[in-house]
C-alpha cells in the first residue's frame, strides 16, 4: 500500500494560557442607590490582560458593578458605597487621594449604546487626548492611525479621517469609540453590552476585535448574551439579585456550573 | 472614498475560533493517520512474524485512545462555548462519531497484532496473500472516507460505501477456505481460528470505513445514509 | 332601496362618536381661521398704513428721511396762498429766508399763522437706534446670566428640594407683568444704585426680565443633549467642566439661540419696563455722541415701542400724526423680523455645525 500524500493542516499552536496576574480586586462591596441596594457583599477576583463576562438577568447588578470599576455612579445623585472595597493594583479606587478623573483615564469605558461624538472620526479619537493637552500634531496623527487599526476600523475610514463619526454605520459608530476609549491607553476597558444593538455580522467584528485586545488590555464586559459571554470571555461571573452566584473560567460555567441558579441561566431556564 | 457599491453579502470572514475547529480537525486527521498505521504494522507484524512490530502496535493504542478522549473534550468544549450552528454543528457531531470509529480501527489493530504474536510462535498455515490483499482494501477504504473529512466530496465516500461488499466478500471467502483447513486436520484449528478472527477484524476496519462514509456524506449534505440500501447497492445517489 | 352592506369586518359605521368628532375638528378648524383672520388684518392695516410712510412712489422708492432724522415738530402755515407743511428746521429756515426777503423789499416782517403738531415732522432715526441697542445689550446679559444659571442648575446643582423650589421660581417669574419689572428696575437700577434713566438700566431690566425664558429654554436645551456625549466624555477622563464646554454646550446651542428668539422679539417690544429706566421721549444727541466713553452707558435713548406710545397716546391726535404712528410700527416689525431673522441664520448654521 503506498503512504498517502502527507496531510497538509497547519496545527495552530496550543493557546496562550500564560500565567495570569489579579488586576482588580473587589472585597465585600456592597452599593446603593439611595434607600435601594444593588450590590451585596460582592467578591471578585479579576486577572489582567483576560476578558472577563458579567451575566445575570436585568438588574441583578452587572452593569452597576461595571460603573463603580470606574466610578461613574458617581456622577448619580444619591449612590453609596456602604461597605467593601475596590483595588486596582491594591488601591483603594474610592480612598480619599484617588482622582476619578486620573482612574477613568486608566479604566476606559465602552458603553451600551454607541456615543460618537458629532465631531469628525478624527477628533472623536483624540478627545481624549485633546483634554490632556496633547497637541503635537505629528503624535496625535500617529495614536489615531494606531488606535483605529487596534479597533480594525482603519482600513473602513483611513480615506474619510475627517467625516463625521455618527455616518458610521453602527458596528463602526461601537469601534470608533473602542477605538477613542485605546487613544488614551487604558489598562482596563469595561464594556458594557457593546453589542446589544449590533447585527450579527458587526457583532461578530466586536467579538474579534475583544479577542485581539485582550493581548493588550484587560476587558470586562457585560452581556446579555451567554453565547457571546461563552465565545469571547476567560472568565464569567452571574449575577443575580445583586449577588455573585458564580465565578469560574467560563468552559465550568457553560458546562459544568456548580449552582443550579448559574445552570438555569445560562441554559435559559430561568425563573 | 471608494464609490464602488458594497458587495451585496461580505466576504466570508475568519473568526478567532476558527482556530479552534482546525484544531480539532488536524487531531481527527492525526488519529485517522495512526489508526491506518497501526493496522498496516499490525499487519506487517504477522506476515513478517515479527513480535516486536506486534507490540509496538500494542503499547501504541494508547495514543488512539487518548486522542479520542482529546477529539471528544474539544467537540463539547466547541458545542457548549462557540455554538456551532450548520456545517460546523455537523462537523463536530461528525467528527466525535468519527473518532469513535478510528478507535474501533485501532482496537481490531491491537488484536490482530496480539494474534499475530501467537500465530509467530507456529509456521504459518499458508503463504498470507489474501490478507494482506483485504487489508490494503479496507485500507483504501479509511483513507478515502478520511479524505471526504479534508475535501468535501460525497462521490469519493459513495464508492467507500459500495467497496465495502467486495471486503465482505474476501472475507466469506477466507472463511471458507479457513473451514476447509480445519476440515482437513485438526491441528490446524487454533491457527485457523486465530486467522478467521484476524479476516473478521480487517471487515469490521471496512466496516468502520463505511460508517466514516456514510458520516461523511451526513457532514456534506446532512442526509442520513446510514440504513438507506439504495446507496449502498448503487441504485441511487444520496 | 338601500345598499348593500358589504359583507366584511371593515364597514364604515355611522355614530355618535364619530359626528361628535367631526364637529369638534371643524370648530378647532374655525378658530383656527378665525385667528389668521385677525392676524391678517392687524399686520395689514399696518403694512398699508405705514408703507404709506415708509415707501414713496419717486426714487429711491424709500422715506430716507424718515429712516434718518431725528422727530421734529411740524408746521402747517398758509403762506402766499399756499398750504405748506414743514419741519421745525425747515420752517425757521423758511421764515427767516421770508423775512430777509421782506425786509429786503422794504416791506413789513410778514406774519406765519402756524399751526404746530409735535413729533410729526422728521424721522425716527434715534428711536432705531436706541431700540437696537437696547435688545443687543439686554440679551446679552440675559445669555450670558441664563446660560451660567441653567448650566449650573442642569449639570452641577444636585436634585435638593432647594433647587427645585429656585426652579418653580424662575418659571413663575416668566408670568409677572412687565410694568412690574419697569418698577422694579427703576427702584433698584435708577433710584437705588443712582444710575438715572440710562441704557445700562435698561439693559438689566429687560435681562431680568427675558431671564426665565432663557433660562428655562437653555435647560431644556441643554437637557435635550444625549446622555451619553456626557458619559463618553467622562469615561475618557474628561473633568465636568471640559465635558460641558466641549461636549454639550455647543450641542445645546442652537437650542438655547431658538429659544432666545422669543425673548428678542419680547425685549424689542416691551414698552413698560424701559418707559421708567431707559427710554427719552425726545433726546437731540445719538447715543454715541458723548463725552466719555462711561457715559454711553448712563443716558438715555429713544426706542421705537415708546416712541409709538408717545405718539399715539401722549400728543394731541390728528392727521399728521397717524402718519409717524404707522410708520413707527412698520419699521419696529420689520426690525423685529429682522433680528429673529438673524437669529434663526445664526442657529441654522450652529445646527449644520453641530449635528447629531
Amino acid at each position: 500500500m503506498e503512504p498517502s500524500a502527507p496531510l497538509a493542516i497547519r496545527v495552530p499552536a496550543p493557546r496562550d494560557v500564560g500565567a495570569t496576574s489579579t488586576i482588580i480586586e473587589i472585597e465585600d462591596f456592597n452599593f446603593s442607590y439611595g434607600a435601594k441596594q444593588a450590590l451585596f457583599d460582592v467578591n471578585l477576583k479579576l486577572d489582567a490582560r483576560r476578558v472577563t463576562a458579567f451575566i445575570g438577568p436585568s438588574g441583578c447588578g452587572k452593569t452597576t458593578l461595571l460603573r463603580c470599576l470606574n466610578r461613574m455612579n458617581d456622577l448619580i445623585d444619591g449612590t453609596v458605597i456602604n461597605g467593601g472595597r475596590i483595588r486596582i493594583h491594591g488601591v483603594d479606587i474610592n480612598g480619599p487621594e484617588v482622582d476619578a478623573i486620573e482612574l477613568r483615564k486608566r479604566v476606559g469605558m465602552v458603553f451600551q449604546k454607541s456615543n460618537p461624538f458629532p465631531k469628525s472620526i478624527y477628533e472623536n479619537v483624540i478627545y481624549g487626548l485633546r483634554i490632556q493637552g496633547v497637541g503635537s500634531k505629528s503624535r496625535l496623527d500617529e495614536i489615531v492611525e494606531k488606535s483605529l487599526r487596534g479597533a480594525a476600523l482603519w482600513d473602513e475610514v483611513k480615506d474619510r479621517l475627517h467625516e463625521s463619526g455618527v455616518g458610521l454605520s453602527g458596528g463602526q459608530q461601537q469601534r470608533l469609540c473602542i477605538a477613542r476609549a485605546i487613544a488614551v491607553q487604558p489598562e482596563v476597558i469595561l464594556m458594557d453590552e457593546p453589542c446589544s444593538a449590533l447585527d450579527p455580522i458587526a457583532t461578530a467584528k466586536v467579538e474579534e476585535l475583544i479577542h485581539d485586545l485582550k493581548k493588550d488590555y484587560t476587558i470586562i464586559i457585560v452581556t446579555h448574551s451567554m453565547q457571546q459571554a461563552a465565545r469571547v470571555s476567560d472568565k464569567t461571573a452571574f449575577f443575580y439579585l445583586g449577588r455573585l452566584v458564580e465565578y469560574d473560567d467560563t468552559q465550568t460555567i457553560f458546562m459544568n456550573p456548580a449552582n443550579p441558579q448559574t445552570e438555569a441561566y445560562v441554559s435559559g431556564r430561568f425563573g | 472614498m471608494s464609490t464602488e457599491p458594497m458587495p451585496d453579502f461580505p466576504p466570508h470572514m475568519k473568526r478567532f475560533f476558527d482556530a479552534e475547529l482546525e484544531t480539532f480537525r488536524t487531531h481527527l486527521i492525526t488519529m485517522g493517520e495512526t489508526s491506518i498505521r497501526q493496522v498496516r504494522e499490525a499487519i506487517k507484524a504477522l506476515v513478517d512474524g515479527d513480535i516486536a512490530l506486534a507490540k509496538k502496535v500494542v503499547a501504541a493504542d494508547d495514543e488512539l485512545d487518548q486522542l479520542e478522549i482529546k477529539i471528544d473534550e474539544e467537540a463539547v468544549r466547541y458545542m457548549s462555548l462557540r455554538a456551532p450552528i450548520a456545517t460546523e454543528l455537523r462537523m463536530v457531531i461528525v467528527g466525535m462519531k468519527a473518532s469513535h470509529d478510528l478507535e474501533r480501527v485501532g482496537d481490531e489493530a491491537v488484536s490482530i497484532a496480539k494474534r499475530a504474536v501467537r500465530l509467530a510462535a507456529e509456521p504459518p498455515l499458508k503463504p498470507y496473500v489474501d490478507i494482506p490483499r483485504m487489508t490494503t482494501m479496507a485500507l483504501e477504504m479509511l483513507r478515502d472516507a478520511l479524505d471526504c473529512f479534508l475535501h468535501i466530496d460525497t462521490e469519493k465516500a459513495v464508492a467507500v460505501i459500495r467497496r465495502d461488499e467486495q471486503v465482505d466478500q474476501l472475507n466469506k471467502q477466507l472463511y471458507r477456505e479457513l473451514t476447509s483447513f480445519m476440515v482437513e486436520n485438526p491441528g490446524n484449528i487454533s491457527r485457523a481460528i486465530e486467522l478467521m478472527f484476524i479476516s473478521k477484524s480487517i471487515e469490521r476496519i471496512a466496516d468502520h470505513a463505511t460508517n466514516i462514509a456514510e458520516e461523511m456524506i451526513y457532514l456534506a449534505k446532512g442526509k442520513d445514509v446510514r440504513h438507506d440500501d439504495a446507496v449502498k447497492k448503487g441504485v441511487s445517489n444520496p | 332601496m338601500p345598499a348593500p352592506v358589504p359583507n366584511h369586518p371593515f364597514v364604515t359605521r355611522s355614530s355618535r362618536g364619530r359626528l361628535i368628532e367631526g364637529a369638534v375638528f371643524w370648530l378647532m378648524r374655525l378658530a383656527t381661521y378665525f385667528v389668521l383672520v385677525c392676524g391678517l388684518c392687524v399686520l395689514g392695516d399696518i403694512f398699508l398704513k405705514g408703507g404709506r410712510t415708509v415707501f414713496q412712489a419717486e426714487f429711491p422708492y424709500v422715506n430716507v428721511p424718515f429712516l434718518t432724522q431725528a422727530p421734529e415738530t411740524l408746521y402747517v402755515f398758509e403762506h402766499e396762498g399756499q398750504k405748506m407743511q414743514l419741519g421745525d428746521r425747515d420752517f425757521r429756515a423758511f421764515r427767516e429766508a421770508a423775512t430777509a426777503k421782506a425786509k429786503a423789499a422794504g416791506q413789513p416782517a410778514p406774519q406765519f399763522r402756524t399751526e404746530s403738531y409735535v413729533y410729526s415732522a422728521g424721522g425716527i432715526w434715534p428711536c432705531i437706534v436706541g431700540t437696537v441697542l437696547l435688545v443687543v445689550g439686554s440679551m446679552s446679559i440675559a445669555l450670558i446670566l441664563g446660560v451660567a444659571s441653567a448650566i449650573y442648575l442642569n449639570e452641577y446643582a444636585k436634585d435638593t428640594p432647594g433647587v427645585r423650589a429656585i426652579r418653580l421660581a424662575i418659571l413663575n417669574l416668566a408670568g409677572v407683568p412687565s410694568i412690574v419689572f419697569g418698577l422694579f428696575g427703576f427702584g433698584l437700577f435708577v433710584i437705588f444704585l443712582d444710575w438715572n434713566v440710562s441704557l445700562l438700566a435698561g439693559w438689566f431690566t429687560l435681562a431680568f426680565m427675558v431671564l426665565p425664558v432663557v433660562i428655562t429654554a437653555s435647560e431644556e436645551a441643554l437637557k435635550a443633549v444625549p446622555k451619553g456625549f456626557r458619559e463618553g466624555s467622562l469615561a475618557l477622563g474628561a473633568t465636568k467642566w471640559q465635558t460641558i464646554r466641549k461636549n454639550v454646550l455647543p450641542y445645546a446651542l442652537p437650542g438655547i439661540l431658538t429659544s432666545s428668539i422669543l425673548g428678542i422679539a419680547r425685549v424689542a417690544g416691551e414698552t413698560a419696563p424701559i418707559m421708567f429706566t431707559a427710554a427719552y421721549v425726545v433726546r437731540d444727541k445719538l447715543p454715541w455722541e458723548v463725552e466719555k466713553v462711561s457715559d454711553f452707558f448712563f443716558q438715555g435713548v429713544m426706542a421705537l415701542p415708546y416712541h409709538i406710545y408717545v405718539v399715539s397716546s401722549k400728543i394731541p391726535q390728528n392727521e399728521y400724526t397717524a402718519r409717524v404712528q404707522y410708520g413707527t410700527a412698520f419699521v419696529f416689525l420689520f426690525i423685529v423680523a429682522v433680528i429673529a431673522l438673524s437669529s434663526i441664520l445664526l442657529r441654522n448654521h450652529l445646527r449644520r455645525r453641530y449635528q447629531w
